[in-house]
């Protein structure tokens, strides 16, 4: 198990904080507020972004 | 959406707090989403917004969907907003918000707290609580070693057959594995918590190396149980260590799991 704060991998401690900061916590309507739209982009980037870093680890590995 | 280029400054909330609980000297040292907004305390009757101020060029309705497109604004300006959260998790309790939520004055923040009345059951609901994340990942090779038998060795269709149907009882005993772990590792890390949820898995596209992920669990923990909840995770790796089983445990979080989301 684990203790350290943050995963080693930033690139999935990324996609945990956007998992928390982006898609959840408490929404409401503000002058601005992100569409659910915008929110899943960041996940589509994100996701295509992390794929291609995992297989470019395991090409290394 | 409307391409009006917008200006002017706007207020970024990040959650909320107790108005008698908190103090600003809390956030003296985070710095929020935009070096030119010192974060502070809007408050109104018993609640107070953490919010800091932002210029709308960057955060208008627009800007910020087009930003959260660049990966390193993203990155930077979501690990500052947790920041902030974290310095005021030390303090009080805090209802966060997500993130994006972006006010035009400081009238229309007090608003939004009168208009919210709720959120102060939801503080005291969440008042001596941590949210800790526990994500448990296979590693699919161990699993396979100690739960396959020899390979049958040789040529021929004989032992090609064998193969098949070795690998094909490794498939099942793996898949009801998984169940039969996440399962368990949810029910007992749920009844030392107070609350709590099984998101959806990351695939394995996203996990790359770590392995498949069976569990990917939030949990409300009182602070005061927080060894009772390691002792049961601890339970869980010795018991699920020698199946290949791996446990992650982060946090202490902001409660972002267990405040209700409208979405």
């Amino acid at each position: 198990m684990s203790e350290a704060r943050l995963p080693a991998q930033h690139e999935v401690t990324l996609l945990e904080l956007v998992d928390r900061v982006l898609n959840k916590g408490v929404v409401l309507t503000g002058d601005v507020t992100l569409s659910v739209a915008g929110v899943d982009l960041v996940y589509v980037g994100l996701r295509v972004l992390i794929a291609s870093v995992a297989s470019l680890e395991e090409e290394r590995a | 959406m409307a391409p009006t280029a917008e200006s002017g400054n706007g207020w970024y909330v990040y959650g909320v707090v107790p108005a008698e609980a908190a103090s600003r000297e809390l956030f003296a040292a985070a710095r929020g989403v935009h070096a030119s907004g010192a974060v502070t305390l809007v408050a109104d009757g018993d609640l107070a917004a953490i919010a800091s101020g932002v210029p709308l060029t960057e955060f208008g309705e627009a800007a910020i969907e087009e930003n959260l497109r660049d990966e390193a604004w993203l990155e930077e300006k979501v690990r500052a907003h947790e920041t902030v959260l974290e310095a005021a998790l030390a303090g009080t309790p805090l209802v966060p918000f997500r993130f994006g939520t972006i006010f035009r004055s400081d009238d229309h923040v007090r608003k939004m707290l009168r208009e919210n009345p709720h959120l102060t059951d939801v503080l005291e609901r969440l008042r001596g609580t941590v949210e800790l994340g526990v994500k448990a990942y296979l590693d699919v090779d161990e699993f396979e070693r100690r739960h396959g038998d020899e390979a049958e060795a040789g040529e021929g269709g004989r032992a090609y057959l064998l193969r098949k149907q070795r690998d094909r009882r490794l498939a099942d005993a793996r898949a009801s594995f998984v169940n039969a772990c996440a399962e368990e590792s949810h029910a007992r890390l749920s009844s030392a918590a107070e609350d709590a949820r099984a998101n959806p898995l990351h695939r394995p596209e996203v996990t790359g190396g770590a392995g498949e992920m069976l569990l990917n669990g939030a949990y409300l923990v009182r602070v005061d149980a927080e060894a009772g909840f390691k002792d049961a995770l601890s339970a869980l790796e010795s018991r699920f260590a020698p199946d290949g089983v791996r446990y992650e445990l982060t946090g202490p979080w902001p409660p972002y799991n267990f405040v209700e989301v409208e979405r």
